[in-house]
């Protein structure tokens, strides 16, 4: 363990340095309590410039409800959900697919075809910007999910497949030999063998999906323009623009867009950690 | 001032002194209170089964790991609390532990840097290590590209450049193949005759134990079950598990009751065997007639007889598997319905060694022959019974 | 013979290649390239392109904006090579299993999992001269926070450290990984050589890390060069186009003034800039991956 552990005794060491961390902790975290206290406050206290004393009245209930009715707030969380979930999907399948024949097929061009997915991932999205945005115009999908849920599929493909292809590779490989030589086709090897042993890499990998889908913002604001299928942070933006001065409002919204992937990381840390660094250690 | 030698040598502080030494992990107790001492120059071989704690008593005296209780001291300095680094120890690791980034020569040169030294001083221990161990070609590679027998000896540089008072070795050996760990175990053997300074060797192969060590330590369960030269182990194990322990193949032990109680002797009913057999024992006032005691015969002491023999214990029995090793021949044979307990092939079969080569078809009956003598008794509490034997002595039949 | 089991050792593995390969090639890889060509055009989205050659490019060279661009690149690479190293000190923090730590660490991850626009957002909110929470410390200590957003001169500064923000938990995030990926032995093997405090960071645990810092430089690097959300939810490229990066730049110049074929050579000129990290980063992967094997 490295650094030095701390000696299980040493109570008062231990009392020291957990208090240190906890005050790095909110000095981290400042930007954000700050703006989960505003998202507290009446308009009053707001107009009134009262923004750190102690609040005159909690609006902590109107602020949320708020945000719901006098926005379309909601209507940005369910476009949001539209879009995310079947775009997690079609992820998971395809990136299966091509991460199995990544892994265990030499062919002349899977080292291109790889490097390709792996180095298209880093692309800066202007550059695809454009001719994304003409290719959705010309097949009829501008401004509609299917834009965003077939864009993010194809996107997202590049840095899954590198993630499950690392992750079978690293299956014991006598488990593919057993199952060849008691005659089980490719298909049925990819379905008895490799499905059930990367449902944690495909559970890491639902989750980083999910969060990257759900904070996107730039192709949010590419592909959609009406309110109707405008995503949450598109829409929050939109919010900043619209109610300039009602910052309680503002804040109460970003905390609203923000708990989502917040809870599903809270519950899920394992897997989103481990998503994150598959490959970036040995073993 | 008439000090004779040994009062003089025995005023020295002891080279590494274990008192009362334990730890726990959380409620695990791990090691239970060892009390050792090793003299200077000693090589002290740790041996014990997965789990008795042999590895954790090293890292203790390493100071890797930080003690429940007790003191540990190296040369007659309390050294409980210091860090690794300060006790004068140096140590090699199980899978060598070299740094990966850094050359042969940086690795064993870095103990040195991390005090100090001049660079100079650095260069000439680092060149003396590397001939002792014949690795001077290798000073300039990275250890990825060495084998793991020249990795060993790297580690073992590492160790001797920083010319410590104690070498540590945590199962150096495990990770070679069978024919280069016989090659390092020679030469270990050959390097601690050259610099003579103490060495702990952690170990689970007792075959390593026995050739290498000039006393070994028998751990079990975190307590020091003995301590002695290894023939005097072996000749005289203190309980059943020492017994069972050392030697391979393993001791023969099967159950017979007490017939009838001397003063140097015990009578005892055995299973399959027509009369009762008298053993010499120890220690008999504690036992009662009727009660189980366990009797133990290495393989080597036990011998097919074509015809009995007087003065000789003899088992009917039918041989089930024979093993061929060119100098030797070992026997697997069922006595029943007199069977061993937790032999080796897990059958209840006895193990008997013969030095020639024997033949006998599955199913042949033998008569398993040995001396009582020869033979060690070991009480329901496992101490032996015994009475002590001169170490190298065996009691063949032959 | 049917077609499938005559051909069957190539076949399945085309088939299941086949999909993702062929979106991401249509989307993503075909994309790219159609955008380098779009760049030697001149086209208002709608109506029909017009070669220019080189001449966006020409005009890209003389423009002052473009320049500004980057310069704030610039800067915004020199600051995010704080994110490795101020994560690296981070993790050392946290990997202590003290009761709470769990909590602790949970709570330093939460940055990375807000939107890179709520980061925006929140950050316009603490800058903000009047009411936030910056002016607020400002003021304890008597003294006028500055209107960090609309400073020309601190615009890009008081940005990026914003998106540091969440950079810096990814690679606390990658470290703690390796922290807890190191060899127990040769950490032990350092302590036995005496190695403590920097010396035993130094030689003996980065070397192992490298592997992690290497992902998290380049990561680090390419965010920067990338950046786009954050400049356009806190400052939509202003005061006046001083904190502007090419990556919003070139989606000024395509919406709002409809000069596509421009915005996709600022697009190229970034692109060609980011090929250079990727190709490298590919290059050192696949090398290391062919050492291991």
């Amino acid at each position: 363990m490295y650094p030095r552990p701390l000696a299980p005794d040493a109570r008062m060491q231990r009392g020291v340095y957990m208090t240190i961390v906890a005050v790095i902790l909110v000095l981290w975290l400042l930007p954000l309590i700050a703006v989960i206290a505003t998202s507290f406050r009446s308009v009053e206290d707001i107009l009134a410039g009262n923004y750190w004393g102690w609040p005159k009245s909690f609006a902590i209930g109107e602020n949320y409800i708020d945000v719901f009715t006098e926005t379309a707030m909601w209507r940005y969380i369910l476009n949001s959900l539209i879009i995310a979930l079947p775009t997690v999907l079609g992820v998971l399948v395809l990136s299966t697919f091509t991460g199995f024949v990544l892994s265990k097929f030499r062919f002349p061009g899977a080292t291109l075809i790889f490097a390709l997915f792996v180095g298209g991932n880093f692309l800066p999205h202007q550059i695809m910007m454009i001719p994304v945005r003409d290719l959705m115009v010309r097949v009829e999908l501008y401004n509609t999910y299917f834009a965003l849920i077939v864009f993010h599929v194809a996107f997202q493909t590049g840095f899954a497949t590198l993630f499950m292809r690392n992750f079978i590779a690293a299956l014991p490989g006598e488990l593919f030999e057993a199952a060849r030589s008691e005659g089980a086709s490719q298909f049925q090897v990819l379905w008895h063998v490799v499905i059930p042993l990367v449902r944690p890499a495909l559970a890491a990998l639902a989750i980083l999906t999910f969060t990257f889908v759900w904070n996107d913002y730039f192709w949010s604001i590419v592909l959609t323009q009406s309110d109707a299928v405008k995503p949450v942070t598109a829409g929050l933006a939109n919010l900043k623009g619209e109610w300039m001065s009602a910052w309680n409002l503002i804040a109460a919204g970003t905390i609203i867009v923000a708990i989502p992937p917040v809870v599903m990381f809270f519950l899920m840390q394992k897997h989103f950690i481990a998503g994150l660094t598959l490959g970036a250690v040995k073993g | 001032m008439n000090r004779s030698i040994s009062e003089i040598a025995g005023s020295l502080p002891k080279s590494v002194e274990l008192q009362a030494v334990a730890k726990n992990y959380g409620t695990h107790s791990v090691l239970k209170g060892i009390d050792l001492a090793i003299d200077r120059g000693e090589f002290v071989v740790m041996v014990g089964p997965s789990g008795c704690g042999k590895s954790t008593l090293l890292k203790s005296i390493a100071g890797l790991a930080t003690l429940t209780s007790g003191r540990i001291l190296i040369n007659g300095r309390d050294v409980t609390h210091q860090e690794p680094g300060d006790r004068g120890i140096a140590m090699v690791f199980q899978s060598y532990a070299l740094y990966p980034h850094m050359t042969v020569a940086e690795n064993m040169g870095f103990g040195l840097r991390m005090v100090k030294r001049p660079r100079a001083e650095i260069d000439v221990a680092v060149e003396r290590a590397a001939r002792i161990l014949r690795i001077t070609d290798q000073l300039d590679k990275l250890p990825r590209q060495l084998s793991g027998g020249q990795r060993q000896r790297v580690a073992i540089g590492r160790a001797i450049t920083r010319s410590p008072e104690v070498f540590l070795f945590d199962e150096p050996l495990s990770n070679l193949d069978a024919s280069l760990r016989t090659q390092m175990r020679v030469e270990l053997s050959g390097l601690h005759a050259e610099l003579g300074s103490t060495m702990i060797y952690v170990t689970h192969d007792q075959v390593e134990a026995m050739t290498m060590a000039s006393r070994i330590v028998i751990l079990n369960s975190g307590l020091i079950e003995q301590v002695g030269a290894p023939l005097e182990l072996y000749a005289n194990p203190r309980n059943l598990f020492v017994a069972g322990f050392l030697g391979a193949p393993r001791m023969n032990f099967f159950q017979a009751t007490v017939d009838a109680v001397a003063a140097d002797t015990v009578i005892l009913q055995v299973v399959g065997a027509e009369k009762t057999i008298s053993f010499p024992a120890v220690d008999t006032g504690s036992l009662s007639v009727g009660e189980t005691l366990t009797v133990g015969i290495r393989p080597e002491h036990l011998a097919p007889l074509d015809a009995p023999m007087p003065g000789r214990v003899d088992l009917p029995a039918t041989v089930r598997l024979v093993e061929h090793l060119g100098r030797e021949t070992i026997l697997y044979a069922d006595a029943s319905p007199l069977t061993t307990i937790g032999s080796e092939s897990g059958t209840g079969t006895f193990t008997v060694q013969v030095n020639a080569v024997v033949s006998y078809y599955h199913g042949a009956p033998i008569r398993i022959g040995f001396a009582p003598s020869s033979a060690y008794l070991f009480a329901r509490d496992g101490r032996t019974l015994s009475p002590r034997r001169t170490a190298g002595s065996g009691g063949s039949l032959t | 013979m049917s077609f499938w089991i005559r051909n069957r050792g190539w076949a399945t593995p085309a088939l299941l290649l086949a999909p993702g390969a062929l979106l991401f090639g249509v989307v993503i890889i075909a994309s790219t390239v159609q955008s380098l060509w779009i760049s030697l055009h001149q086209w208002d989205g709608m109506g029909p392109k017009v070669w220019v050659g080189f001449d966006n490019y020409r005009e890209l060279f003389a423009d002052r904006q473009f320049y500004t661009a980057l310069r704030n690149n610039v800067i915004w690479l020199a600051t995010f090579l704080l994110a490795p190293p101020l994560g690296l000190a981070i993790a050392l923090l946290v990997n202590q299993s003290i009761k709470g730590m769990r909590l602790a660490k949970s709570l330093f991850f939460v940055p990375l999992v807000l939107s890179p626009a709520m980061v925006g957002v929140i950050y316009t909110w603490f800058y903000d001269p009047t009411y936030g929470l910056l002016a607020l410390i400002f003021r304890a200590f008597g003294m006028e926070a500055p209107a960090i957003l609309s400073n020309e001169h601190l615009v890009t500064l008081g940005v990026v450290i914003a998106a540091l923000w969440p950079q810096i938990t990814f690679c606390m995030v990658l470290f703690l990984a390796g922290l807890n990926n190191l060899d127990e032995e040769i950490i032990g093997a350092g302590r036995v050589d005496g190695a403590k405090g920097w010396p035993m960071l130094r030689h003996v645990v980065l070397p192992q890390l490298s592997q992690v810092a290497f992902l998290a430089l380049a990561v680090s690097v390419i965010g920067a060069l990338r950046s786009f959300d954050v400049v356009s939810v806190m400052t939509q490229g202003g005061p006046f186009g001083s904190s502007s990066v090419l990556a919003y730049l070139m989606y000024e110049q395509s919406i709002f003034s409809y000069r596509f074929g421009y915005g996709a050579a600022i697009a190229t000129i970034l692109f060609l800039i980011m090929i250079v990290f990727i190709v490298w980063y590919l290059w050192r992967m696949l090398r290391a991956e062919a050492l291991e094997a």
